[in-house]
């Protein structure tokens, strides 16, 4: 695959001898005010830059997830998508802020929240939050995010970029701090789909240190049809909603059919998500023992439940629920009722996503807000804070491959919209997204790095 | 969620809440497992999805692999003559 997008344009420029200094220190300086990032190295390489979500593990760099309890933490190895990328001469200018171990929407779940680019008073969204922000203020990057239930899609489409999660298995979790085995993908955040797709085949593929990669060739059935499913748009507020309708207009006079349909079980997808995602965080995150990785109980003499509950002390106020609700779900009493039946569930959904998917794509708005003010994401309940997961949920929950993309900008903010596809035809999204490209023009507030 | 199994769930998990803490977050619970009983509305007696895609399970060779980097292991841990140190039992 031949480099395209920015990665070719900035391959193809001339640049000053002191380039890579340069761009460390600006990007220093606005991560003052942003805090996209939790860490930058003292020196940049050379190469096209990336980032890494800090759940994700560089060899040598405090890697913390965002989390006290991993303070400290130097992994001694890359991650395989970290690794495969280093190899091919990408620069590593950092790992990006995020919710603690992705538990969140809105990135605000971490010592500093990330800010949004257009209009700091809000949200960058998350979990994936530094990626989304760095995306949008450096000109010439990628970032490499992670997504469980949306943290690629949803702060991609509050900061105006382009985000792609991957179809489960496709790309290697080896080196990512787990927060749901069977949820987690690792993905891309760039300002153009070509350099999404470029850096997507130096990453995906088979690896022997992750059991649930797999070796499927990746396909480009492309579609000229586009199904709407009326529980996916009842919510969303009017102003989106009418923006949508726009956008719907636009793909139709471009040639995709539109069609509406109803599946109603998109309406027990949140909590089906929830009960799997908290059940398998709850075991993920017993390794936390307070004697390796990150935060230490000097403390010896205790005994060991002492010990260990002490070290969980470190949890943030989301782990802390999450590890109960998970704890909860899978007791004896009850994982019939939830766990077992979520997974059923999971099942009946994805076979019915697929029907739909077999010769169409699903399109929606991204999130059902605009980006909201931090203090007003601060009052929300948990469960107001899930719901908004809706449009997120259903292909992360079913491992389906989307992108969200720009397609509006209202009141100055970004709109996103998320094109969803079948299992392993990850290509047919970056086609589809291309074609957006050739006729609408992303916005973006700065250009760190420009040459 | 009565008390007596909140508090019983609390010990299972080894977390220790303070009483502001504890209050906030049992509110919290309930109103979450009240959102997660929406499932009560679909009957579904499909076999369960494990993963998302088939998987088959593999296995790899029963052999042994060296990494020599073990200082950096050690960095992230308490060590007594390279010996990991760690809580009583």
């Amino acid at each position: 695959m031949e480099e395209e997008g920015y990665i070719a344009d900035f391959n193809g420029i001339e640049k000053p001898g002191d380039y890579f200094h340069r761009l460390r220190d600006e990007i220093q300086n606005y991560n003052e005010k942003f805090h996209a990032f939790n860490f930058i190295p003292e020196k940049l390489e050379e190469g096209f830059p990336f980032s890494v979500k800090d759940n994700i593990c560089v060899k040598g760099v405090e890697t913390t997830a965002s989390s006290r309890i991993l303070s400290g933490y130097l992994p001694p190895f890359d991650a395989t998508v970290v690794r495969r990328v280093k190899e091919k001469g990408f620069s590593f200018i950092g790992k990006t802020n995020m919710d603690e171990f992705g538990f969140g929407s809105f990135g605000i779940n971490t010592d500093i929240s990330a800010r949004n680019p257009f209009d700091e008073d809000r949200v960058a969204g998350g979990s994936s939050s530094g990626a989304a922000v760095a995306t949008a203020l450096i000109k010439y990057h990628i970032a490499i995010a992670e997504s469980t239930g949306g943290s690629i899609s949803n702060p991609a489409s509050f900061c105006g970029v382009v985000g792609f999660t991957p179809t489960y298995g496709a790309v290697s979790r080896y080196g990512l701090i787990d927060y749901a085995n069977s949820l987690d993908k690792i993905g891309l955040m760039a300002r153009s789909v070509k350099d999404i797709e470029f850096v997507f085949d130096i990453m995906k593929g088979k690896d022997e240190h992750d059991s649930t990669s797999v070796d499927r060739k990746i396909e480009n059935k492309k579609s000229r049809k586009i199904t709407v499913i009326d529980e996916m748009i009842s919510g969303v507020d009017e102003d989106i909603r009418k923006s949508f309708d726009s956008l719907l207009g636009k793909l139709e006079a471009q040639g995709y059919k539109i069609s509406h349909t109803s599946l109603k079980e998109i309406g027990i997808s949140g909590p089906v998500y929830y009960i799997i995602s908290m059940a398998e965080a709850s075991t993920n995150l017993a390794k936390f023992s307070g004697f390796k990785y990150g935060l230490k109980v000097e403390d010896f003499s205790l005994d060991y439940n002492t010990f260990f509950t002490n070290a969980r002390d470190a949890f943030g106020e989301e782990a802390k629920r999450r590890i109960i609700l998970g704890t909860f779900v899978r007791a004896a009493s009850v994982r019939a009722r939830y766990y077992q039946k979520a997974l059923s569930l999971r099942a009946l959904l994805i076979r019915k996503m697929r029907e739909i998917l077999k010769d169409s794509y699903i399109l929606s708005p991204t999130m059902p807000i605009k980006a909201p003010k931090i203090k007003d994401v601060e009052k929300l309940t948990p469960v107001q804070n899930y719901m908004l997961d809706i449009l997120t949920i259903p292909p992360n929950l079913c491992g389906f491959p989307h992108i969200s993309f720009p397609y509006d900008y209202i009141d100055g903010l970004p709109i996103g919209a998320q094109v969803i596809t079948d299992h392993f035809n990850d290509k047919a999204l970056f086609s589809f997204v291309e074609d957006w490209e050739n006729n609408f023009t992303y916005k973006f507030k700065y250009n760190l790095g420009e040459i | 969620m009565d008390d007596t199994e909140f508090d019983r769930l609390l010990r299972i998990c080894r977390l220790r809440l303070d009483k502001k803490e504890r209050e906030r977050i049992k509110k919290d619970v309930d109103e979450i497992i009240g959102y997660f009983n929406k499932i009560d509305d679909l009957n579904c007696d499909l076999e369960p999805a494990f993963h998302p895609i088939e998987i088959e399970g593999r296995m790899r060779e029963d052999s042994v692999e060296k990494f020599d980097d073990q200082e950096a292991l050690l960095k992230n841990t308490k060590t007594y003559r390279n010996f990991v140190l760690g809580p009583r039992i």
